[in-house]
């Protein structure tokens, strides 16, 4: 067979005639749409293509005929869910049109879209003119696009309608400014007249209304996408943790593996189910159309100071559930209360399940035994005792202090102390540079454990987060390719880190027409680069493009890779990851995806496993993906201007405009190229 | 036969829709962009659209962790 044929009929579509003219349109398509597709010309005024329609101006009325009867809609708000004939401009529509017109003329007769619309259907005087007639030219015709605005772009309800029939008016509560109010402007962006101005310029921007457009055109998306997309506005980051799972990347138990048939028992369906009490949008800052936080409120403490105490519990978010798989611990109730003490005690959930995690793995190997836990069992999923040992860490006693330290402390401790083997705790010790890796299984990207282990503080993920595009997508193939990845993300995700921009607004929600893009342009969302081009801008006053904005990045990455050689890391030895993070470290784990991995090295590294022991083919596989790893790392240092040591070479610096003497002080003696 | 994401290849059966590749492939994501032989199809259609035998599909991911 060869060719694409559409057999199977789309019940998702249905076929409709607009003034004699068939158009195809997807079920629940607003009627309006279905008749603008078919270039008929329909007046709205209440309508706005960002806000959910509510027909209350009534222009867009059409007529319709279902099954031989007619019948009057207003098009902005009728869904088409069977086979319809519309008529646009009958007698019928048009009197009715023509008479609302007349009445709103009469009212505002100012008002340009108003005299706009009247005069595209004849009329020019209103009979309807009484006390009430507001000659404002930019008079609040009463439309509601601003009250649904300030409840679809940033969840607030601070304006809103006061008053019945000819005295019926828009307002805040009372008649006054509500504090509630940012000034988010999404008001004034929707308004059709001009009757809402913002006029304030905070911190001096060289052009408010560039950031204003731009900062709309985000709200809008958060209000019509992201329903349909990550949900983040229902979710909040939780969501993606059946996700990791279905694709093998949840770190279960110290990142040996990347799923568990019990992940659901921590998933975002139970916690939207049966934990997430909070309605109301709960972000970072007043004002965010986000708003992706979430709470448990009324959540009983079993353990600790507060014991029997009903508390809130902002969270979890999903770092906070996946670090619950990667100590075993398949249990809401502790992954709630976990991420309390967390939040109360001041500890990093991702460093402290991290480091847990390891500890678990240890006991579990005998290396550490009840005699150095005080007593506790630290099996995978013993939930009492993680939370136990947090309790001892907060009071500054016993085993709960040395777990506090974190892992790269315990590995020293038990090599030195306990005689314990350094390689495997090296190679099952999840961090570098010191810091605890954060969860994601990068077993399976190569770009991603390089985005790990190059990242200036350690291996976080917010510098690249590769794995789908390099591991699924097969974007980034070559050394080159993921050399690339790993010179843009990182110096991008910088940028606007530094501006004090947020990821989510970035990727977590994407403009509707992204996909028009091959998929390497389509990663960096070039519609969503272009905004935070135009905060910057709209800033300074400076405009930007992409190799500007690198540059600017570069010389603070530069810096700061300089700064962590100052501090004795920031070279390549720092750079090498734990072996868990490139492979398969125990003979259970490599037989746990034995497939996979014997695929690998018969069509890629080329040599027939058949025949081999487990331990022969985990070796083989070891040398190949360890050499990948450093050549990549020598493609992204040369990519980024480093020496082979990783170390910023004094050509780079001056390239960038920073060779400042302090910082060829710290460097001069690493430049072998 | 048809390939996903110019490297992994699978069986390919009469009536193949695009609906059925990424259940075989176990994408389950919501930001994903299909192409079939380069032509971009939309969620709407991944019910109803065909596969041919010998077919290129790209299942695009965006994604970029937290």
């Amino acid at each position: 067979m060869s060719g694409v044929s559409k057999s199977k009929t789309n019940v998702k579509k249905i076929e409709i005639t607009v003034n004699g003219k068939k158009v195809t349109v997807v079920r629940d398509t607003f009627l309006l749409q279905a008749v603008r597709e078919a270039k008929a010309a329909v007046p709205t005024l209440c309508h706005h293509k960002s806000l959910t329609p509510s027909g209350s101006c009534r222009l867009c009325v059409c007529e319709i005929e279902t099954r031989g009867k007619k019948q009057l809609v207003t098009a902005c708000n009728y869904p088409v869910r069977e086979e319809i004939s519309v008529e646009t401009a009958s007698e019928r529509v048009l009197t009715r049109r023509k008479l609302l017109a007349e009445m709103y003329l009469g009212r505002w007769p100012n008002v340009p879209i108003i005299k706009k619309i009247a005069k595209s259907l004849g009329i020019t005087e209103s009979r309807f003119k009484s006390e009430h007639t507001d000659e404002n030219p930019k008079a609040c015709i009463l439309c509601g696009r601003c009250v649904t605005a300030c409840e679809e772009f940033i969840q607030e309800k601070i304006l809103d309608f006061a008053g019945r029939g000819i005295r019926r008016h828009m307002t805040m509560p009372f008649g006054e400014v509500d504090p509630h109010c940012v000034g988010c402007t999404s008001c004034a962006y929707v308004c059709p007249t001009g009757a809402i101005e913002i006029i304030d310029d905070l911190n001096g921007p060289a052009n408010p209304v560039m950031i204003r457009n731009a900062g709309m055109k985000i709200n809008a998306e958060m209000a019509t996408l992201d329903k349909s997309q990550n949900k983040m506005r229902a979710l909040g980051t939780a969501t993606i943790v059946e996700v990791m799972d279905a694709y093998d990347l949840l770190p279960v138990m110290n990142h040996q593996y990347g799923s568990h048939p019990d992940t659901p028992k921590i998933g975002v369906d139970l916690l939207k189910e049966k934990y997430f009490t909070q309605g109301t949008a709960d972000g970072c800052w007043k004002g965010c159309s986000m708003a992706c936080s979430k709470a448990v409120d009324g959540f009983q403490l079993k353990t600790g100071p507060y014991k029997g105490q009903k508390v809130t519990v902002d969270g979890p978010e999903y770092e906070t559930a996946a670090g619950a798989a990667n100590m075993g611990c398949f249990d809401m109730d502790f992954l709630v209360e976990f991420n309390f003490y967390c939040d109360t005690y001041g500890l990093d959930t991702i460093s402290l399940s991290t480091t847990m995690a390891f500890v678990m793995e240890c006991y579990e190997n005998s290396i550490i035994t009840t005699e150095h836990t005080g007593g506790k069992e630290l099996n995978f999923g013993a939930v009492g005792e993680v939370l136990e040992c947090m309790h001892e860490m907060a009071r500054g006693e016993g085993f709960g202090v040395d777990v506090g330290q974190g892992v790269r402390w315990l590995k020293n401790k038990w090599i030195k102390e306990l005689g314990a083997d350094p390689d495997f705790l090296q190679d099952i010790g999840m961090e570098a540079k010191g810091l605890e890796y954060s969860e994601y299984v990068s077993k399976e990207s190569l770009a991603q454990q390089l985005g790990y282990t190059l990242a200036v503080k350690g291996p976080q993920h917010d510098e690249a987060w590769l794995i789908f595009m390099d591991m699924v997508n097969n974007q980034i193939p070559t050394d080159e390719d993921k050399a690339e990845a790993l010179y843009y993300y990182p110096l991008w995700r910088t940028w606007f880190g530094l501006l004090g921009l947020c990821k989510i607004i970035w990727n977590d929600v994407v403009p509707a027409d992204n996909n028009k893009y091959p998929p390497t342009v389509a990663a960096k969302v070039p519609g969503h680069v272009a905004n935070f081009f135009k905060f910057f801008e709209g800033m300074t006053g400076i405009p930007l493009d992409e190799e500007k904005m690198l540059n600017q990045s570069a010389r603070v990455h530069n810096f700061q890779r300089i700064m962590t050689r100052m501090l004795g890391f920031g070279t390549r030895e720092h750079d090498m990851p734990p072996y868990r993070a490139v492979g398969p470290v125990t003979k259970k784990e490599y037989e746990s995806r034995a497939e996979l991995y014997d695929k690998q090295m018969k069509e890629i590294i080329g040599i027939d496993p058949e025949g081999k022991t487990t331990e022969e083919k985990m070796k083989i596989t070891r040398e190949y993906r360890m050499k990948k790893y450093n050549d990549v790392c020598d493609v992204v240092y040369r990519r980024r201007g480093w020496t082979k040591n990783g170390v910023p070479t004094i050509a780079r610096l001056k390239e960038l405009g920073i060779a400042l003497p302090e910082l060829i002080e710290i460097i001069k003696d690493d430049q072998e190229v | 036969m048809i390939i996903v994401n110019n490297r992994d290849k699978l069986d390919w059966h009469e009536d193949m829709t695009v609906r059925d590749v990424l259940e075989k492939m176990k994408y389950t994501f919501s930001l994903i962009t299909v192409t079939v032989n380069g032509e971009l199809v939309q969620k709407i259609d991944y019910d109803t659209h065909i596969v041919p035998d010998n077919a290129r599909v790209s299942a695009f991911h965006l994604a970029h962790g937290g």
